[in-house]
């Protein structure tokens, strides 16, 4: 017996648009839950930003992990990283990292700052992929572009995705825009995510539910968890 | 190179290299009457671009620079509108409903064209998109490419949707953004603001952000 998600009591209308989705064609996308964005050590961290915005997701996402594992739900982490020679930076991102002291590819405080193999890059352990797990590291904000992740969702037969990860308003807002503009229904979870700004954090959820849910709906862990049955 | 005083800090372009974006400024979304409005929107928080964004096309035209328009629309028989898009919200008017200019969003309709204000010039290119970001399934990268553009002007509607979609997919491709200010517009004025903050939050995650009016351009000999 396959189990099925849905209705998802969520804002602006009930989750998903056609009523309920098996978990079969339905994937948790997990955004950058990387140690230099929320680690202890990590190089936001170092950069005097309050690490617990964008901690607060973590406890939420474990628990939703754990649940949407026991159902064979598909799982798919990002992370967000460059090649040790640059060749995959564009200039006008290195050149702003540079401008708030966070130079791409320089020494941080946890291996060189976002590039692939760094201990800082790796994903935190509360939120840890396990075997099976799809991962897709891509170079901007938003998970599509220049990566395989349409190819691995379309081949999985996926049509619907829950998002978690950070930042709310950056790159976790930036790969909802992308989902919905390739026809993926999409939900993003208020308590599995967060930004280092809480009113922009507070602000990408709103935008979400403009317009009838111009970019999806917005829900709960706990919201999907109980609308699940089977 | 014309540098322009922007947020988060000064923003430079080679006008050889350097295109200006006019997002979805479709009678649909702006006119009274229109879809925008029948779902109760305010069209006057789009229209105050307007008269700032045709004196900007002007000067722009004069200098020589490239303009290129998107619309946002389906296809008749809305075989690329996605179902999610067309049924979610249970909205009262949906996508190729009759509406007050013609079947609503659907192409070469009169409410899907951009309004006589701000139309395209001759040979300006314009891009039909069938999402809110104008990169996804379009032709715009090559229109980019083959132009050897770089760095984006970006004008349009609206602010948080579109134009922010839109800015996003071109930074990750690496292009410079900067947001005009006074041409870009909302229905809702709390979105305008946080939409162009955002834009310009942690030293220009997107972009730049700058009123048309601190754009100088030198017309063309």
């Amino acid at each position: 017996m396959t189990a099925i998600i849905g209705p998802v009591k969520a804002t602006p209308y009930l989750w998903p648009y056609d009523g309920s989705v098996p978990v079969e064609r339905t994937a948790l996308i997990c955004i950058d839950w990387q140690t230099d964005f929320c680690g202890p050590g990590g190089y936001v961290e170092a950069m005097g930003y309050d690490i617990a915005l964008t901690r607060a997701g973590l406890p939420a996402t474990a628990r939703l992990l754990d649940h949407v594992r026991s159902l064979g739900m598909l799982v798919v982490h990002t992370r967000e990283g460059h090649d040790p020679d640059l060749s995959d930076l564009p200039a006008n991102k290195r050149w702003r990292s540079a401008q708030i002291g966070a130079e791409i590819g320089g020494q941080g405080p946890c291996g060189r700052i976002l590039i692939k193999g760094e201990p800082g890059w790796e994903i935190v352990p509360e939120v840890a992929p396990v075997a099976g797990e799809v991962i897709v590291d891509k170079p901007g904000k938003g998970a599509f572009y220049a990566t395989n992740l349409d190819l691995v969702l379309r081949t999985h037969g996926i049509t619907h995705l829950i998002l978690t990860g950070i930042t709310t308003d950056v790159c976790v807002h930036t790969t909802m825009r992308e989902a919905n503009d390739r026809g993926y229904e999409c939900l993003i979870l208020s308590d599995c995510t967060g930004a280092t700004d809480p009113g922009n954090h507070t602000a990408a959820l709103h935008m979400v539910t403009m317009q009838g849910g111009v970019f999806g709906c917005v829900a709960t862990s706990d919201d999907v968890i109980a609308a699940t049955e089977g | 190179m014309p540098t322009v005083e922007a947020l988060p800090g000064p923003f430079t372009f080679a006008p050889e290299s350097t295109a200006l974006l006019v997002i979805d400024m479709q009678r649909d979304f702006l006119e009274p009457g229109g879809f925008g409005e029948s779902l109760g929107n305010d069209v006057s928080q789009l229209r105050r671009t307007i008269a700032p964004l045709a004196a900007f096309m002007t000067n722009w035209r004069a200098a020589g620079l490239p303009i290129i328009h998107t619309r946002e629309g389906h296809l008749p028989d809305l075989s690329d509108c996605p179902p999610a898009k067309l049924e979610r919200g249970a909205p009262s008017k949906r996508i190729g409903d009759p509406g007050a200019f013609g079947r609503i969003l659907i192409r070469g309709e009169y409410g899907h064209d951009i309004i006589d204000e701000l139309q395209p010039a001759p040979r300006e290119a314009v891009v039909d998109k069938p999402g809110k970001g104008a990169f996804y399934a379009t032709e715009l990268q090559d229109l980019l490419d083959k132009g050897g553009i770089r760095s984006l002007l970006v004008a349009g509607v609206t602010t948080e949707v579109c134009v922010h979609t839109t800015v996003r997919e071109a930074n990750d491709r690496g292009y410079e953004c900067l947001v005009l200010a006074d041409c870009v517009g909302s229905y809702f004025p709390e979105f305008q603001r946080v939409g162009l903050e955002m834009i310009a939050a942690q030293g220009g995650i997107f972009g730049w952000v700058a009123d048309s009016t601190s754009v100088t351009l030198e017309e063309r000999p």
